[in-house]
């Protein structure tokens, strides 16, 4: 039943002498990143070619796997940045670090101003378009001509279906992810006319049918069920404060579903951990009031340990380092920070004793039907860090700045990669949750030791439950709750 | 929302882009236009066909194509024009796929075609299909979805896809979608008890050789680290809920004093203390028992309670700390003894007992199955008895049986194992896994030190894992063996890995409160009993200086009266609601003051 694994190079279980590699490539980041110097780079071992199963017999070494290969690369990149980093005079260094504000928002408004015609793919996605150069100017505290916000209330007005809901564009069918993306640009616009755009009724109306059975909500009519469907609908739900009972409803028992044996969240059952469901699955739980149903510390594991040697975070296990995610596990840490509470009380449990997530006969939903559901996620934002940050806040901030951003402005998945806007939107929202992280009160003013780079490098901070500036996320939340 | 934008590698000629975007652009107005005209003529259909090859992201058009699709079958009768018609949705999705392989809309519509059960489904083609996508990206978890719905819908033995992950994992081992469907696979035939699947252990023996062999061809990479967590999940832990202590003992002899409060002297409270009693305004004696994940479901008639003294009609059990659902680690009953005649020296006897019961439950709905019986007894005291003739200040209590003990303390004990276990087949289990375990330790000692986090920290939790099976078993000082090289571990990976520092402090918070506590000379250094001006002598335990940054093993602190946390780096309070509040309040509270 077991088979061998044929295709290395063979050794016997019993003789147990595992390869000489030599080191790890990269030695792990040092506590301060700017502290110690990079080790010399181990030359990179040829890639693996033609049919291992071959010449596995004769390797020595072992062959590295297609991953190995590619993590090495990356690997090796990083370092090459980071040794020049290290290598610096201080001034330089300081100048290495420093956010490109200029550069990122001439690219973000530019993008903004006209959609260049390669966007083409995205024709279906164009709210989102809008959320990330909007959410992006609002980290970097640019405000936007009025004539641009009118403009885009205008278009967003038009993405509006008739029986609510926004789609990807004018006349296209309304979807749960369009609409957290439209909502969410009118929110950080800010204006009475943006926010009393959206009919919040019809709104309502849309949900309640993009509801399953099961509780859980699918992405449009006819669309697929997953965790970014319940978060989206759950999001935009308390944000404009239509959220109650009928929505709630089974959503946090299959969001609850989803958490895999690695403690994060999967997009749909018996799927693997991923970074940005884990951070769905996340805040939605925590909007719905019912975030003990999710087993927390294998949570805060999965997560703490996905941020690599690179500095930045992986998506998933063994999967390569990518800027985006500095945003969706940066800020599911940051949301444990405020949870601890929480996570001790289930820590109780003896450490050893496999602790299955929470209770499937639990009725929290219907005995919470006469809750505020909104303030759930204004009460959170008032939470202090419970404890300090539980992954390397600097170090992130150094891979964003160093490895993220691109020299004409924007932000990328890593070197040797692209800038565009999802980018620059998630990368810049990760770097504003790690410069905040450190804190105890979560929009106090973070110490400069907290900021990597000069001081000026802060950007404002968010609510990261909903993933909006934390100011005009107040704006929006006095407007609907006073509605 | 976390489709990336597919920029072209390079600029392209920006005219030929914008022509493109124009067309694109115009086919998208066209099948909107034919979407909300209702027109599903074979013409428009190629205008979505054409839209989704260049654009798979369109949704609009992959719900166009379903009601359309739905329109034009109610016009078919023969079974080959509805072949013919599902074959041009599988080739639109099978195009859109090409063009972008993590399309949510186009795999979603194969399900959804599939899920019209209206014709065959070729088997050969659906597998084919994902084998080329995951020969391309074998990550892609669209691609593993599908591979579990198709399985799935057509009834694929999972022993087959198990072969599958196998074949992907010999490809690359580093594959951890396929570890990770593995593990699925081998629950549900494990539950299942699947034909060559009814032994737990001889399925677990072979995958720790199979994932330890990966893990030895090379220790840096980290799919097979991931699996060995979940191998090691699967064996450490077990299957039932289990009482793991409680108080008071079984066996023990209580001495109940009262105090009479010098400022009070009407209308005094009785105070309970000897060694191990409890020092209670009310005059209540609690009862605590704990358990080794959260349970509920503790009633008069699932656990029952028999006493010569006179108890009050309805014994209710509480859970403290509880959850929303109602489970919780500890539940406590409150005996009232403040009525009984003190200067008697008769002895009562309490006798709890939990039978096979069906009520007891864990949140992942195992039932409890150990039944127990244990019993304790006490008897009144004066107070005046035991400040006479006793010194106690400097003596530590005593809590084993087995130790000898000091002539003049009443003979009560705390026992941290305070249940023998004995169902055969837990024991059992318990033997097995700790050989399971002892193998894997041995071999992991062997990996050369290359300072690998993955290896120290598999290795350490490999170490606690033992170290969890011993305290099941009656051997508790082997357990500081383990905890003594498990910290040892901690302490370099926080060296090593300084990003994770904090995780790594906790984790030796909790190894350091184990090993301090787990057997009587080491714990016995941090225990005294203190003599307050009117109190009865409270059990005093003293965890100072120790760099704790998190409480654990808190079932072992059941008897402490007075507890010190002071000079830690605790880094919350706030989370610990000691659940024995009732026993350490005056000095807990105190603490929670200072802010710690």
């Amino acid at each position: 039943m077991v088979r061998r694994l044929s295709l290395r190079s063979p050794r016997t279980l019993r003789a147990r002498r595992p390869p000489q590699r030599g080191p790890p490539p990269l030695p792990p980041p040092p506590t301060a990143p700017m502290d110690s110097p990079s080790q010399p780079q181990q030359p990179l071992p040829p890639p693996a070619e033609g049919g291992p199963a071959e010449d596995s017999e004769a390797a020595e070494l072992p062959q590295l796997t297609v991953t190995q290969v590619e993590q090495m690369k990356v690997e090796a990149k990083v370092a090459d940045i980071y040794r020049v980093l290290f290598g610096a005079a201080p001034h330089t260094k300081s100048l290495m670090l420093e956010l490109w504000r200029d550069q990122h928002i001439e690219y973000l408004t530019g993008g903004l101003k006209h959609l260049g015609p390669s966007f083409h793919v995205l024709d279906a996605n164009r709210p989102w378009l809008c959320y990330w150069m909007v959410h992006s100017l609002a980290l970097l505290d640019e405000t936007l001509d009025e004539d641009v916000e009118d403009y885009i209330v205008d278009f967003l007005s038009r993405c509006q279906d008739k029986d609510g809901g926004y789609g990807g564009g004018p006349r296209q069918l309304p979807h749960l992810a369009t609409t957290y993306a439209a909502v969410n640009t009118l929110v950080t616009i800010g204006s009475e006319r943006a926010l009393s755009s959206i009919n919040r009724d019809n709104l309502y109306k849309f949900m309640l049918q993009m509801k399953d059975t099961s509780g859980a909500f699918r992405m449009h009519e006819g669309g697929e069920i997953d965790v970014r469907a319940c978060y989206t609908a759950i999001s935009v739900a308390s944000l404009v404060n239509i959220l109650d009972g009928a929505l709630a409803k089974g959503v946090g028992n299959y969001i609850r579903r989803c958490q895999t044996y690695e403690g994060g969240i999967s997009g749909e059952p018996y799927a693997e951990a991923h970074g940005g469901y884990t951070f769905c699955g996340l805040a939605a739980m925590i909007l719905l009031n019912e975030v003990d149903k999710l087993d927390l510390p294998s949570l805060t594991g999965w997560v703490a340990f996905r941020q690599g040697v690179e500095c930045g975070f992986q998506g998933r296990t063994n999967k390569l380092v990518d800027g985006c995610y500095s945003f969706w596990q940066g800020a599911a840490v940051a949301l444990i920070q405020k949870l601890i509470t929480v996570v001790d009380e289930q820590l109780k449990s003896s450490y050893s004793s496999k602790r299955p997530p929470g209770d499937g006969a639990c009725a929290t939903s219907s005995s919470t039907e006469a809750m505020y559901y909104a303030k759930f996620g204004f009460d959170f934002i008032k939470k202090s860090n419970q404890i300090g940050p539980l992954f390397h806040n600097v170090a992130l901030q150094q891979y964003i700045l160093l490895c993220a951003q691109v020299l004409e402005g924007g932000l990328r998945d890593k070197p040797g990669k692209n800038r565009d806007h999802y980018h620059s939107c998630y990368c810049l929202s990760g770097l504003s949750v790690s410069q905040y992280s450190a804190m105890v009160d979560s929009d106090a003013c973070p110490l400069p030791q907290h900021v990597l780079g000069p001081y000026s490098n802060l950007l404002e901070p968010i609510h990261p439950l909903y993933n909006v500036v934390l100011d005009k996320y107040h704006t929006a939340y006095e407007f609907f709750s006073s509605e | 929302m976390h489709g990336r934008p597919r920029r072209p590698d390079k600029p392209e000629d920006a005219a030929a882009a914008e022509a493109k975007a124009a067309k694109l652009r115009d086919l998208q107005t066209q099948v909107l236009r034919n979407h909300h005209s209702h027109t599903y003529s074979k013409e428009a259909l190629g205008l979505s066909f054409k839209l989704l090859e260049l654009n798979p992201e369109a949704y609009t058009a992959w719900n166009y194509r379903k009601l359309a699709f739905q329109h034009n079958l109610g016009e078919l009768s023969e079974l080959e024009a509805i072949k013919s018609s599902i074959d041009d949705e599988l080739r639109v999705v099978e195009l859109a796929l090409r063009q972008n392989p993590k399309s949510y809309g186009a795999w979603y519509h194969r399900k959804w075609l599939l899920n019209q059960k209206l014709a065959p489904v070729d088997f050969k083609r659906e597998f084919g299909l994902l084998d080329k996508l995951l020969k391309v990206d074998a990550r892609n978890f669209h691609g593993w979805n599908y591979r579990r719905f198709l399985a799935k819908f057509m009834g694929v033995p999972e022993e087959e896809e198990l072969k599958y992950t196998m074949d992907k994992i010999s490809d690359n081992f580093s594959n951890y979608s396929a570890w990770h469907n593995r593990s699925i696979l081998l629950s549900n035939l494990l539950t299942q008890q699947k034909k060559g699947f009814e032994s737990k252990q001889k399925i677990f023996s072979e995958e720790f050789e199979l994932v330890t062999q990966a893990l030895f061809t090379d220790p840096s990479d980290q799919s097979g680290w991931f699996y060995h967590l979940w191998l090691l999940a699967q064996t450490s832990s077990p299957e039932n809920p289990q009482l793991i202590a409680l108080w008071p003992s079984n066996g023990a002899k209580l001495s109940l004093s009262s105090v009479r409060e010098a400022n009070d002297k009407q209308n005094t409270p009785f105070s309970f203390s000897s060694i191990c009693c409890y020092s209670l305004k009310e005059g209540i004696l609690p009862i605590v028992l704990f358990f080794n994940e959260p349970v509920k479901g503790l009633t008069p008639s699932s656990v029952s309670l028999n006493s010569d003294l006179v108890v009050g009609k309805d014994i209710q059990w509480r859970p403290l700390s509880v959850t929303n659902s109602g489970h919780s680690n500890c539940w406590v009953t409150y005996l009232e003894v403040s009525n009984l005649e003190y200067c008697s020296s008769q002895q009562f006897s309490v006798e709890i007992s939990i039978p096979n019961t069906d009520d007891i439950v864990s949140r992942s709905g195992s039932i409890y199955n150990c039944p127990v019986n244990f019993t304790f007894t006490f008897e009144p005291n004066n107070i005046d008895s035991i400040t006479k003739d006793t010194d106690l200040i400097h003596d530590p209590i005593s809590w084993d049986c087995s130790e000898p003990l000091p002539s003049h303390v009443k003979p009560s004990c705390i026992h941290f194992d305070q249940l023998k276990i004995t169902n055969a087949l837990i024991q059992e289990e318990s033997k097995w896994h700790l050989e399971r375990l002892s193998d894997e330790l041995d071999l992991f000692r062997e990996l050369p030190d290359d300072n690998s986090k993955f290896a120290k920290l598999t290795l350490a939790r490999l170490l606690l894992a033992c170290a969890a099976i011993k305290s099941r078993g009656s051997s508790l000082i082997e357990r500081r063996g383990y905890c003594e090289e498990a910290l040892g571990l901690f302490n370099d990976l926080i060296c090593l890995d300084p990003s994770h520092k904090r995780y790594y402090e906790d984790e030796r918070s909790l190894v350091l409160m184990d090993q301090l506590t787990c057997n009587m000379e080491s714990f016995m250094k941090y225990c005294s009993v203190q003599v307050l001006p009117n109190l009865a002598p409270l059990n005093h335990v003293q965890l100072c200086r120790l760099s704790l940054t998190r409480i654990g093993f808190v079932e072992r602190l059941l008897w402490v009266q007075m507890l010190d946390l002071s000079h830690n780096n605790l880094r919350s309070i706030e989370g610990y609601t000691f659940p024995y509040a009732v026993t350490l309040y005056v000095y807990f509270k105190h603490l929670v003051k200072q802010g710690l």
